[in-house]
């Protein structure tokens, strides 16, 4: 019943994709969506079964595989469609369907009479699959396949207005630099089969010990490789901002609450391997930090409403990277949630937002439109006391923990870290605020007079009950861990992921009120800022260098596609037409002179050239044989 | 005796076709058909093949010259069954686009597809080296006249470039295959030994490597794959090429263990550069044929690595990966050609926009391009994944090549698949050129459903290839 529940949860989005497609354009617009936003509540309503199954089963029972076929094989290597029910992949799955079914649904309203909502939903169905492979997968190679197809289905739905050069542009470069950590990823399942001989998660875990140092510090250096990239942090990070030319549900589903979690839940996943390799261990928490750090300060001077909310997310996963650097795996997961249910909700009242301005993302066109959308400033306002971590909020509970955490471990980098977290609760004060003031704040600009659309409320049913449901579920969602009161959640996370480190109650409640102080004292400045009409950054040197993103795609530029570019014509130039191709040419040349003085030989009789050939074949038998 | 129809149907096919003179669109029509029955009776061959067995079987042997060592064997173990599948589709669907273009000389064109199809099947199925070397020189012919007569404008250049090069192989493979048997006393793969002669090994490897072709010995394949009909270029991308990795499965490594382990650190350099070189050179060519074609070497350039792995994972990776990539690579020239057909071009410069209005071509593209790239969960990652961690044994750094080779089949291919589909209409993009009519469809669809089902199901391909799935065992010890 319990794996059952899992099976159904990850077969129904397939089932939803596989019919839109035969489907075709026998079924409506609307019908597809329904099909797509249907498949995904059965998918949750599945992973609800395998949770409460797994929650009444004994806590000895709740590590269950469950196999299908064998998927690869080849000689005595054998990789087998097999899923793991576990706390984290159940946590996981219902995150990813619960979202993702509120997303879909959302959608229905937001791409209404686009045209080809059909294959829109096609791809969003076939995104909730391949995410629910990736959590569910009970074997490496079955996780890397989710891992690909969820960078399938974000290039499919980042291109998705694909007449935009901008849009296929961005995701070109998604795909390929996803492609860059599939491949590191893939390397690292090749090390674990010569090492291991097997790649099944438990069956690795347990081989983890007689691993040589070198061979485990490679193999969590190829993974963390595949987490950077899938999820947009520093130096594999440029392509997440341009990802946000797609659709806004989009942005929402998987540029945010769940594919590019999906390095933390990698992160966790595979612990047992993170925890033998330390440094690599330390190394994803330091990029962690640095991540929330610059995509904070980047977040600063963006005027599109949809990048400040991308480089949030990215400054977000910064936070959950660091987390699971240092071994507080309860709380990686636990703010992958709660960012899960604030962070969609931020995008999708953006999205409510970008909607009733006719598809204007400029926050420069922007504002006072509290009055004119009174319900999606509430909501968004739940959104941005959630990110910004003010109490009772739910990213208050798991973001401080996360810093409590970094405290608690208490060495070194342990403090760096923390003060590092620190710093980002500054910053996300600041570019929270400075965003909510210049979209709601003020007076109307002359855009939102002209454009607005008066007299049609805030959005259809579809878009504003999953709202709903999101701004209740980042108001209360970070109730189910309270420290030291009641922490169901992480003793949840625990049984899979023990934590290396524990912050106590008391150094939980003091970083609290560090951080929270900060986070005020960041609204604050962005308020004085806007009400004095200037930007937080006014060095205009320090605002170019933001604009240009720390010049990361300009290097990038510079140091791969301009000289992959370079070395293709190069090789064409210098190596194809001259050497290969004119090969036949120079023989040629050669031949006609040589010519000359064979010509006799060329007698035209078909006998003379059979007994010719016959008798260069019987020399060349000759040598061959005779010379060794 | 079902070994034996397989390889005559599509002869006596074609000579029915050349000889008879029905109508231009019953002669299109009859060679189809035949091509049909061959997939139908290749269906029969794999229901009473047993997979689990995998070794030498629906084999016939009788004698032939017996005081030289010749019979005409024939037979099929499991790795060369699916290359055969896949010949024996590609094949169809080849001819299945001939019909539908509508090719002069129908007669004729026909019954060289029919023959080429004959040969390739006989080369898959040889037991006896010569009636191996008869079958591969057999595929040449039909091939040289098909670029020569149907190609495009510098259809001659090409022809005689593609002459110069597989004679130079054919000739050094002429002089091994003597060689071999004579030193021997037999020609039968069954019962000859092995041989540890550097200069036979090489007389092989030299003609298998221009075949391939491996890097670099492709001079030949940008023009002839630019020129020649589209559904031909197809045909020599898809199965053509894979005869090449069927020698050095049957014959090159298993032959002549010593010499393959000696030269196999040049060969695999050579596929790994290949790999690189064909995929940079794909990333910057301006046409759609130019990036299949040199996909196409950074292809065998991977499934060379797979080959010279010497391990169960490499061997099996490579065997998938040819079944794969002859069935993608197939299914891309027939677009491109469908891409050709509505455009007068297929200048990447001059395309693009295809996308809007024109949703069945548009997922079929992305399909294919997509099992192209190897995207993770495909039938070709699994084949690529199997050679990754095969070749590992080999070094470290090819498999760190093939792991750089996924990232660049992804720049080159979303570079084509957004070069057709995306942005604005092209110059040569005209609103009436239409969406993928069923006819065309119902050419790629097979293909597109067998990958399909190989990227649900891979295990089917990879673990029967070889006897007793010991794919080490079967290629170092029992094709000896």
């Amino acid at each position: 019943m319990t794996i059952a529940g899992a099976w159904i949860c990850l077969l129904a989005p397939l089932a939803g994709a596989l019919a839109i497609t035969l489907a075709g354009r026998r079924i409506s617009r609307r019908t597809a969506g329904w099909i797509s936003t249907l498949t995904t509540f059965v998918a949750f309503a599945g992973a609800l079964v395998a949770f409460f199954g797994l929650w009444a089963a004994d806590p000895s029972d709740r590590e269950q595989v469950s196999t299908a076929y064998t998927w690869l094989a080849a000689g005595d290597f054998e990789v087998e469609l097999q899923i793991l029910l576990d706390t984290l992949s159940s946590t996981m799955m219902l995150i990813v369907s619960g979202v993702g079914g509120l997303i879909v649904w959302y959608s229905m309203g937001y791409m209404a009479g686009d045209g080809e909502e059909r294959r829109y939903f096609a791809y969003m169905s076939l995104f909730v699959f391949s995410m629910l492979i990736l959590v569910q997968a009970g074997n490496f190679l079955l996780l890397l396949v989710g891992w690909g197809l969820v960078g399938l289905a974000s290039y499919l739905l980042i291109g998705f207005w694909h007449h935009k050069p901008e849009a296929v542009a961005a995701a070109k470069k998604a795909f390929v630099m996803n492609a860059i950590g599939d491949a590191t990823f893939a390397l690292a399942c090749v090390l674990l089969i010569w090492e291991t001989g097997t790649l099944e998660l438990l069956g690795v875990f347990d081989d983890v010990g007689s691993l040589s140092t070198t061979t485990v510090n490679l193999v969590a250096l190829g993974l963390l490789g595949g987490a950077v990239a899938k999820s947009a942090q520093i130096p594999l990070h440029t392509w997440l901002p341009d990802a946000m030319e797609g659709p806004t549900p989009v942005s929402a589903l998987i540029h945010a609450a769940t594919m590019v979690t999906a390095g933390v839940y990698l992160l966790v996943r595979a612990s047992p391997i993170f925890e033998a390799a330390p440094d690599v261990q330390h190394l994803a928490a330091i990029l962690g930090a640095i991540t929330l750090l610059v995509a904070g300060v980047v977040a600063l001077v963006q005027w599109d409403i949809k990048r400040v909310i991308a480089y949030s997310t990215m400054s977000q996963i910064g936070y959950m990277f660091l987390a699971a650097g240092i071994g507080a795996y309860g709380y990686a997961i636990f703010h992958l949630m709660t960012h899960a249910f604030f962070k969609a909700l931020l995008f999708m009242t953006a999205g409510l937002v970008i909607h009733h301005l006719d598809g204007e993302q400029d926050i420069r066109n922007m504002g006072g439109l509290k009055k004119l959308m009174p319900r999606t400033h509430i909501a968004f306002a739940v959104g941005a006391l959630a990110l910004m971590g003010i109490p009772i909020f739910s990213g208050f509970w798991s973001k401080d923990g996360i810093v409590a955490a970094a405290f608690a471990s208490g060495d070194a980098l342990g403090y760096t870290l923390y003060v590092a977290g620190l710093v980002g609760a500054l910053l996300t004060g600041l570019y929270t605020t400075r965003l909510y003031f210049a979209v709601f704040r003020g007076e109307p600009s002359e855009f939102v007079k002209t454009h607005a659309h008066q007299g049609h409320g805030e959005g259809p049913r579809s878009m504003v009950i999953p709202v709903g449901v999101l701004t209740v579920l980042a108001t209360i969602g970070g109730f189910v861990a309270i420290p030291g009161v009641w922490e169901p959640f992480l003793h949840w996370i625990d049984e899979t992921a023990e934590p290396l480190v524990t912050a106590t109650v008391a150094e939980d409640y003091g970083t609290s009120a560090v951080a929270v102080t900060l986070a005020l004292i960041g609204f604050f400045i962005a308020r004085r800022a806007f009400v004095a009409g200037r930007q937080i950054v006014r060095s205009a040197d320090a605002w170019r260098v933001l604009e240009h993103k720390l010049y990361f795609d300009e290097l990038y530029d510079a140091l791969f596609f301009r000289p992959a570019v370079a070395i293709s014509v190069a090789l064409r130039r210098n190596v194809e037409e001259p050497v290969i191709e004119r090969s036949l040419d120079e023989i040629g040349s050669g031949t006609i002179q040589v010519g000359g003085e064979v010509a006799r030989v060329q007698t035209g009789l078909l006998r003379t050239y059979a007994i010719a050939i016959a008798f260069a074949v019987c020399v060349l038998v000759v040598v061959f044989v005779a010379v060794r | 005796m079902l070994t034996t129809a397989l390889i005559l149907l599509p002869v006596v096919g074609a000579l029915v076709v050349a000889a008879t003179p029905l109508p231009r669109a019953t002669t299109a029509g009859l060679a189809f058909l035949v091509a049909l029955m061959e997939v139908a009776l290749w269906i029969v061959a794999a229901s009473r093949f047993d997979f689990d067995d995998g070794g030498l079987q629906l084999g016939t042997s009788r004698e032939w010259a017996e005081s030289f060592g010749i019979s005409y064997s024939v037979g099929f173990y499991g790795f060369s069954l699916w290359l055969t599948g896949a010949a024996v589709i590609v094949s169809a669907a080849a001819i299945g686009y001939a019909v539908w273009v509508g090719r002069d000389r129908p007669r004729a064109y026909h019954a060289l597809m029919l023959l080429l199809t004959g040969a390739m099947v006989a080369t898959f199925a040889a037991q006896d080296l010569l009636l191996f070397y008869v079958s591969f020189e057999a595929m040449l012919i039909p091939l040289y006249v098909l670029v020569g007569v149907w190609g495009g404008a510098r259809r001659q250049v090409a022809t005689l470039t593609f002459v110069v090069y597989t004679m130079a192989g054919s000739l050094l493979m002429l002089a091994s295959v003597v060689a071999f048997g004579v030193t021997q006393g037999t020609f039968s793969l069954t019962e000859s030994g092995t041989s540890d002669n550097v200069w036979i090994f090489l007389g092989f490897a030299i003609a298998f490597a221009i075949k391939a072709p491996l890097f670099p010995f492709h001079g030949w394949l940008p023009l002839a794959y630019r020129e020649a009909p589209v559904e031909v270029a197809a045909v020599l991308s898809a199965v053509v090429s894979k005869t090449a990795i069927y020698g050095f499965l049957r014959i090159g490594v298993p032959k002549f263990p010593e010499p393959a382990d000696d030269l196999s650190g040049v060969i695999l350099v050579l596929a790994a550069a290949g790999l690189v070189y064909g995929s940079l050179l794909a990333f910057r060519a301006p046409d759609l044929r130019g990036v299949v074609a040199y996909s196409s070497i950074a292809q065998m350039g991977l499934i060379t690595l797979g080959v010279f792995a010497f391990d169960d994972l490499g061997l099996d990776g490579a065997v998938l990966q040819s079944v794969a990539h002859g069935l993608v690579s197939a299914s891309m020239f027939l677009l491109v050609g469908m891409v050709e057909h509505r455009c007068g071009t297929g200048q990447l410069a001059s395309l693009g926009g295809m996308a809007r209005g024109r949703p069945v071509l548009a997922t079929v593209v992305l399909v294919a391009g997509m099992i192209a790239l190897a995207v993770p969960g495909s039938a070709t990652f699994a084949g690529e994944f199997l050679i990754m961690a095969g070749v590992y044994g080999q070094g470290w750094g090819y498999s760190a090549v093939v792991a750089l080779g996924i990232v660049l089949a992804a720049m080159y291919t979303l570079r084509v698949i957004s070069a057709i589909l995306h942005v604005e209409p092209g110059v040569a993009v005209r609103d009436e050129a239409l969406d993928l009519r069923t006819s065309e469809l119902a050419l790629v669809l097979p293909m597109m459903l067998v990958l399909l089902v190989l990227s649900a199901w891979p295990a089917l391909v990879s673990e029967s290839a070889f006897p007793a799935n010991n794919a080490t065992q079967a290629v170092l010890e029992a094709f000896r």
